[in-house]
Order: structure tokens, then sequence, then C-alpha cells
């Protein structure tokens, strides 16, 4: 028995089996916003933060901070200043799209978990950042939001109560950067994605200055699912410690690449197996289990190793979004590192002089291995400029350009130094 | 009081003071570039990072936790912090790269990072000798570079507006220029474009760096990346030398240097004084600084002859116009000269039983814009007033000129014909006798005698700016013959006392032949036998700080390199 428990036997309920579900009629067939309307006529505010906190929820976004701790947060309710819920949906990670699948597929839910989201911590409006390259699910979720407000599901005097919510949906215009937290807040003010130094927080000072409680999408939309079933049931999903429903975004040299909801907790061997296995019955060489930054797993390293938070950071890894990317034994972990590191380079914001100085000199000392051209101490090279990127810049932009860097060295050395001309530089005897 | 310990050290501190300033103050160095005082702080360049701890706290009860030898237990924050965005908390333990070889790492390796797509351009740059990336390169840098790759390449030559050129690959992204529109000028002309390592500040599109302050960029501006169009490649900074000083461009009397080579002034910098002007100076005062060497007189002349006009033959000459007319002598004072030179002209007028009449104003209505900029042209209305010399109402004037009431007038340092008082037809008749600054004078061709006088870049002196306070200059460059007291200040004024060994100030080069206006009036008083006159400008404040309550306590000791704030005016009538 794993801690995922029976998965076999799984009923999705983040992207339930249902066609159309998207359209606002459907949804309601299908219980939709009943969760909400005993939100608003039976619950208090602190009933549903004590509720999200007996769920055990941790944000799906990434960092896996507890949501129903991070709701607690708000300061009490100032009657001249607005407070702010803001989705982020500005999903960009290299191997990380389940986000999209839950606006595509199902976008009410995710507005009744931003509704709820409001009424638990007493907001009036709602900032969905949107990723710009999502264009057609932006169509299709503004089709459906104005739905809503048609049938007075959000808006003024939503569900025939006193309450006024309103959800603004903002198309981002492609960068990275926007999906850090406090960057996005200066997006969305119009400004320049910077990240902003933390504290203050965005609980104290966040969209233009205002209490802002900030979330991922799958985050939000397990909201409904909490309120509907209750905390106890949520906690009894998949792993102990980090309980839910997943969503898996497999992609790779998989078979069935694709997103897949199944508890947390997944045995990793499992989720290969669901994904049809390794394509043309390769072997596996690397995981990457968690969208780009978080540092790869060598396939001797995944054994018994379970999908979540405290399993995965065990082994040396992180859960991050859980989006994992399958690499078989033709991989060459240069040219991975390369297009990582490209990666950043191309999307590090420029703010902080080791960020904006670093990605490029490590792309550039990885594209010359790969090229053939590099030598031994590039890789000691490598590895020290980790050491002088991380932790100290404003965000964590530069970790998550560094942690991939050093990992994939540090595991897959080999492969490297292959690559690699002997150093011309004497070794001192 | 509560108290932080930086290096082992025990400072007290009140109120809650952000970490580098509180170093800076207390003079500990730590290295950094995007940090301003006067701005908001960004931490971009994360070069000021230090180790902070603080005691650690039993979770229950809140205590602070001691160890064996009663010393409070000290727990570090798991990063290092930048200083300048930390504001310091009682008991709070702080290494700097002096006690930490984590934190002279950490900043070393950011110097590393700068550097790698930074021209090495030194020997070109502009900024070479005070730039701050230069001077902490060589402080707390690496000792090479492991760097192998080509740098990265950004616009060369980018004319920003008409005064200030970018750079754009020595620019560290330290977001001071931007944010000195935003926040100081509020002009809002500056952004930063691109992303990553491409990023440079720029204009949006169609817009002109052409605000009225936008050289105050080229100051903060950490690196080469911002000049002045004017000053590029002009002069190195080690030739030349800085002499504090005020401008005379309006009635603000914002602080400066002045930056002079060989006895020419190159250019013009902000001084900072909190209560004038902080760290910042409009373009128009900067600008300015070619009158002081250009269009300068050779000497003084006697009826439009300068060759075979000597100071002596000149002096003589006006004494007998003095003498000849007397009172029916029209005196008008300056808002250009100095207190002292004003005065000095009063116990002329008063000496021959004339009258000084007033000055004549210089106001542009709609000039000033409530910060540096004023309507008042002039940098020493308010001192003339404080002396009773008025302003003098022109239309009213300029009749009475042009009917012929006066004989002959004695003008001190303006232009009467340029600035409307009369014109250059109704002098044709009057012996007029005019201390004056450049040939460009408008009323030269009209005088009987003329007088070169002193700059405020060559002389000593004392002006009142429109808030009332007093401030002194000193010269800052040499002028031709014999004047003791301005050698001596000369010798002492200067930033670095005697001058860089590539400026020639002593050589004969580019010496004017002028005389300040303290020097001129005095010996005529002597001639026309007035004793007791108060010898050199210390001596002549020192007079009127005592008899004359409006300066009240405006000795050159008092007033120092930051000026006097002098009582208002309207209480000594009252009083």
């Amino acid at each position: 028995m794993t801690k995922a428990g029976d998965w076999k036997s799984y009923q999705r309920v983040l992207l339930p089996p249902v066609k159309n579900l998207h359209h606002l009629n459907i949804y309601r067939d299908q219980g939709g916003y009943e969760a909400l309307r005993r939100v608003l006529s039976e619950k208090s505010p602190q009933d549903v933060i004590g509720e999200m906190k007996r769920s055990g929820l941790r944000g799906r976004g990434g960092a896996g901070f507890p949501t129903g701790l991070k709701w607690s947060f708000m300061p009490p309710v100032d009657p001249d200043k607005p407070r702010y819920l803001c989705c982020n949906a500005d999903e960009s990670e290299p191997g990380t799209f389940k986000d999209r699948q839950l606006m595509e597929y199902n976008p009410h839910l995710l507005f009744e978990g931003i509704l709820i989201a409001c009424y638990a911590m007493s907001m009036r409006a709602c900032y969905l950042y949107v990723r710009g390259e999502y264009a057609s699910w932006i169509t299709l979720m503004e089709q459906e939001l104005s739905k809503a407000y048609e049938a007075k599901l959000v808006g003024e005097n939503m569900m025939g109560t006193q309450q006024h919510m309103d959800i603004i949906i903002h198309k981002g215009a492609g960068a990275y950067i926007c999906g850090e937290e406090t960057s996005l807040m200066e997006s969305l003010e119009g400004k320049r994605a910077y990240p902003r130094i933390k504290p203050p927080f965005p609980a104290q000072s966040g969209i233009w200055g205002a209490p802002t409680t900030i979330n991922n999408v799958e985050t939000l939309a397990c909201a409904p699912l909490i309120m509907e079933r209750g905390g106890g049931w949520f906690a009894g999903i998949g792993a102990e410690k980090n309980p839910g429903p997943l969503l898996y975004g497999i992609s790779g040299h998989v078979n069935r690449p694709g997103v897949y909801e199944y508890p947390t907790g997944m045995l990793i061997t499992d989720l290969l197996e669901i994904a049809g296995g390794m394509r043309g019955g390769k072997k596996l060489k690397a995981l990457v289990p968690g969208g780009a930054s978080v540092p790869v797993l060598r396939a001797d390293m995944i054994d018994g190793v379970t999908m979540d938070i405290e399993s995965l950071k065990e082994s040396g890894s992180m859960l991050g979004t859980a989006g994992m990317l399958f690499l078989d034994e033709d991989t060459d972990m240069v040219a991975f590192l390369r297009r990582v590191a490209r990666f950043y380079h191309h999307e590090s914001c420029g703010q902080c002089t080791p960020c904006r100085e670093g990605t490029g000199w490590m792309e550039n000392l990885i594209t010359r291995i790969d090229d053939g051209e590099g030598n031994l101490r590039d890789l000691d090279l490598l590895l020290d400029l980790c050491d002088q990127m991380e932790g100290r810049t404003v965000c964590a932009l530069a970790d998550a350009a560094a942690w991939p860097v050093r990992n994939t060295i540090n595991r897959f050395r080999d492969d490297f130094e292959r690559r690699c001309r002997p150093s011309s530089w004497a070794v001192n005897a | 009081m509560p108290q932080v310990i930086i290096d082992g050290k025990k400072y007290q501190f009140e109120g809650q003071p952000g970490l580098l300033q509180f170093c800076l103050d207390h003079g500990i160095e730590l290295p950094h570039f995007c940090y301003h005082p006067s701005m908001s702080i960004p931490a971009n360049c994360r070069q000021c990072l230090v180790d902070i701890g603080a005691p650690a706290r039993d979770r229950a009860s809140g205590e602070i936790q001691v160890n064996e030898d009663g010393e409070p237990v000290i727990q570090y924050f798991p990063k290092l912090q930048t200083s300048c965005s930390h504001v310091i908390a009682d008991g709070q333990v702080i290494h700097t790269a002096r006690t930490s070889e984590k934190v002279k790492d950490a900043q070393c390796d950011t110097l590393e990072f700068l550097l790698i797509n930074h021209p090495l351009d030194c020997p070109i740059c502009d900024q070479a000798g005070h730039c701050p990336l230069q001077i902490q390169a060589y402080k707390y840098g690496p000792e090479g570079s492991r760097f192998e790759f080509k740098k990265v390449h950004k616009p060369k030559k980018v004319k920003l507006g008409p005064r200030v050129v970018l750079d754009a690959e020595r620019c560290i992204n330290c977001t001071r220029c931007v944010r000195f529109t935003d926040e100081i000028s509020k002009s809002g002309q500056l952004t930063i474009i691109e992303r990553g390592v491409k990023n440079y500040p720029i204009t949006p599109p169609g817009v002109s760096f052409d605000e009225p302050y936008s050289m105050n960029v080229i100051d903060i501006c950490p690196v080469g990346a911002l000049t002045s169009v004017d000053f590029r490649f002009q002069a190195r900074i080690w030739e030349m030398a800085s002499t504090p000083s005020i401008t005379t461009t309006n009635a603000k009397g914002s602080n400066c240097y002045l930056w002079v080579r060989d006895n020419l002034v190159l250019r013009i910098t902000p001084r900072d004084n909190p209560d004038v002007n902080e760290f910042w100076l409009p373009d128009e005062d900067r600008l300015t600084y070619q009158r002081f060497n250009e269009d300068r007189p050779a000497g003084p002349s006697v009826d439009q002859n300068t060759e075979q006009t000597s100071w002596d033959t000149s002096f003589q000459r006006v004494v007998d116009l003095l003498g000849h007319h007397g009172q029916n002598m029209l005196f008008i004072g300056s808002a250009y000269a100095t207190v002292e030179d004003n005065w000095m002209l009063l116990q002329l007028a008063e000496a021959v039983g004339g009258q000084v009449a007033g000055f004549i104003p210089h106001v542009d209505i709609g000039h000033g814009d409530g910060w540096l900029r004023t309507d008042d042209r002039t940098p020493n209305g308010q001192g003339c007033e404080r002396l009773g010399i008025p302003p003098l109402d022109l239309p009213l004037w300029r009749a009475r000129i042009e009917s012929g009431e006066f004989d002959a007038m004695y003008v001190l340092e303006d232009d009467p014909v340029a600035s409307g008082l009369c014109s250059l037809e109704s002098l044709v008749d009057m012996d007029v006798i005019l201390h004056y600054y450049n040939t460009t004078n408008q009323t030269l061709p009209a005088t009987r005698v003329a007088l070169p006088a002193a700059m405020v870049a060559e002389t000593i002196g004392t002006y009142v700016n429109e808030s009332g306070r007093a401030q002194r200059v000193v010269p800052a460059k040499v002028i031709k013959g014999t004047n003791r007291t301005l050698m001596m200040q000369m010798g002492l004024s200067r930033a670095d006392r005697h001058g860089t060994p590539f400026d020639r100030w002593h050589n004969e080069s580019h010496y004017i032949n002028c005389k300040p206006s303290w020097e001129i009036i005095p010996i005529l008083l002597e001639k026309l036998g007035v004793r007791d006159v108060p010898k050199g400008p210390r001596k002549m404040m020192n007079h009127l700080s005592e008899a004359n309550p409006a300066f009240l306590g405006a000795t050159y000791e008092a007033m120092g390199l930051g000026g006097v704030q002098l009582s208002s005016m309207e209480m000594e009538v009252m009083g």
C-alpha cells in the first residue's frame, strides 16, 4: 500500500470525467456553485479558514505553503482600505502545464474557489492574472465568467445575498518573472515586473499597497471541494503531510504524456506506468519531478520515492509544481542543461546583479561544453557560480536557475566530463 | 537606549535607521551602488550584503535565550541580507566584510558579476578616478576575471536628451537615474527597457530627456554610463581642482563645486547641503560656467581705451568724476554683486554726499518652479534689500534718466542697457562708471570708466538667498594683480587644498585682469580721503554682522561652507 492508497479506484474531482464541464449549465447540473451557496448562507469566514486549515492543503504553485495558514495572515478588515485576492495563473515554468487544464476544462471550479476565498478573507475583488499565451482559454474563461455574472453568481448581490465580489481577468504579456508573486503585482499595476523586496509581504502590502493574498489556480480550485466534502475528507486523500488530489503534468520521453489527476504521494514508478512507460521501451535516465527549476533525479534515485513534499525532499529534489519530465537513456544531459540554462538566461528580469550576470555566464559555459570547447575547470566554475547566485537576490529566480545546474552537473558529472577537454591549467602538485 | 553590535563594536541608535545609512554615518564603509539616501531602496545591486543575527528568543516564553556565560544566543539570518533595505533592531549583531569571510566573499562575487559585462575602458572613461565601481572593485573585488566570453553589446552612444549621453554597455542597472526622474524630478522621462543582461535605461519612444534637472543623473550614476554632452572628454577628474561655491544663476543659491583647471572653470557640480539644494542642481546652474572663462575684459578702460589705461589712471579718473558730479551722481547697486561690494558702494555714495538709488531687478515671472529655480535670476537681491538697497522701479527710473536728470551714473556689476533701465542714447551725455564682468555688457560703449570686476569664481564674498540664508564663496581661480586676501584664500579653499599637479593655477595662464569691487571701492574711498574703511571682506562682514541687525551673526566663521540662516526682515522691523 502506498501513501496514495488505492489509486487505481481513484475518482477524479478536479477534472471529473464530465463532457463539456466548462459550460455553466453543465457545471451547475453537477452540483456546481452549491458549495459557494452553502458557504455564503451557513458559514462564517472564520469557519471557512478553519476548514481550509483542517484540510491540510498546501499551495500547488511550487512553494507548498499551507493555504489555510496563508489565508489567516490577512490583517483585520479596515473599512477604508481595499483588500485583494490574486490568482496566479501565469504558469510558465518549463514542464508545467496543469493550470491550463483546469482553466480549459473546469473554469467554474476555479471561479467558485476564488469566490469562497474572497468570502473567507472579506475581499471584494480578485485579479486573475493569466499568462498571455493562453489566449484561447482566456477567451473561454471570459465567456464563462460573463455567463456567471448574468446568472448572478458573481458581482453585485451575488446569489441573492448582500455580497458583492468581482473577478477581473488580466492578461500577462509573456514574461516568466511575472509568475513570481510580487513581480506579478508590479506587472498588474502597470509597472515593469521587477520583484519586490520582502518584507513587507503581500498580506501587509500587495496590489496597490493593499493587503493581498495570492494563490495558485489549482490551490483555489481545491477550495470548493473542501467546502463541499469537508476538510477531513481532503486530509484523508494521499500523503499525510501533503494531502489532496494533485494534477501531475507528465511530459518527456513517455508514451502517453499529459495531465493526470491522482492523489498526492503517488510512487514515481506508478506514474511512469500510468503514462504508458518509456517511449520505445528505452530505459529511464533522469527525472525532473516538479518543473525545470527543481533538482533532477537520476533513475537510480527514484525507487520508492513518492510524489509529495517530504519524500521528494528526502530524495534530494522538490515537488514543485508536479510537472514531471521523464528523460530516457539517449538523452544528452549537457544539451538538456544548456536548454534549461538558456531559459533562465532569457527570463532573468535583470534587476539583481547575480542573476542578471550569472545566468548569462552559465549559459555561455554550458554552451561551450556542449560545443565540445569546454574545459574541466568550467564545471567547477559553474558550481562556483551556483554558490555565488543562490540566496543572494530579491526573488528566487536565481535559485531556480542555480539548482538545475548544480544538481545536473553533480548527478551526471560523467556525462559532462566526457564532453570536456582536460583542463589547461596545471594541477597544483 | 537600543544598541547594535557592528563588527564587534557597540553602537547606540534612535528610531528605526536603515543599516547602510547608519554604517555610513558612523564611518563604517560598506560598498554599494544602487542605494541613494534621498531615493527609494530597490536593493538591486546586491553589493551591500552583510551577515545579520538577532538574539534568539524562547518560543514559549518570549525570553531572550542566554548561553552559559550569560551572553544572549545569537541566531543568524539564513541568508546574507542587503544592508540598505535592513532596518536595525535592538540587540542585532552585524558582520561586515571586515569580520566575516562569508560577507567578504559575497561582496567579491557580486563585483565579479558586475565586471563581466562592464567594458574595461577606464582609461578613456570620464568617470575614471571618481568611479564607485572602479574604487570598490579595487577595494572589494576579485583579483582577475574568470569570464572568457564575449561581453554583451548594447548601444554605445545614445543621446537621451540635449544634455545627457548614455553608454548602455557601462550601465550596471542600479536604476538610480530612473528613480531620480520618477521620485525626485518627477518627470518620468527615463525607464529601463529590454530584459535581463540586455537591460538599459532610456527614454520612452518620442520623448527627449530634456527636463530642467536632467544632468543630475550624471552625478548619481555610479559608473560612466551617463555623461554630459557638454563636459564629455573635456578633462580627466584628477586634472581639475574643485572648490566649494554657490551658483549665482538664481536666488536659490544652490551649493556647488567649481571644477577648475589652469584657471578655467570646466564644469559645475552640486554640493550636498540639506538646507538648500540637498544633492541636486538644475541644468541652468551648471551650464553657465563659460561666462567665467569667455568674453572677459582685458583690463580697465577710460573713454573706451583699454590699451593705455592702468588701474591707477582709471582710479584717478573715477575720483575726479566723483568729485566733479558729487550729489548729482546716480549710484546703482547690484543683486549680482556680493553683500560686501554693495555695502562698499553705500560707503562711497555717502562719502560724496549721494545715495544708492537701488538695484536693477532681474525677475522672470514664471521661470521659478518652487524647487531650485526661482523667478529672480540674481543671487543677492535679498542681500541688497537687507542693506537698505531697494529694487528699482524700472519704468520710473527710465523716465528720470532719459529726462536728463542725472549727469553721471555709477553702476555696480550690472548692465543697465541690457536690463532695460535706460537706452544707450540716453547715456551719451552722462559720465558712466561701470563695474562689469563680460565684454558682452551692452552698456560698455557709453562708459567713461569701465572697471572689470571679479566674478563669483574669483572673489570672496557673501550672498543672501531668497529665504534669507547667508552663504559665502571663496576663490576657485586666480586673477591678475596682487591681492593678498585672495591669494591666501586660494591656498586654503580648494577641496584638495593646493590643487592638483595638473592644474597650473599658479602659472599666469588665463589670468583675468579684474579686481573685486570690495578692493576697488576702498581704494577710491582712500583717494577721497575717507579713513577707517574696513579692509577685506572678512572684516567687512564682521562689522556688518554686529552693526546691522539684518546680518546678525553672519560672520565668515559662522557661515562656514553651509551658510547661516538670517532672521527674517519683517521681525526686525517689528522689533
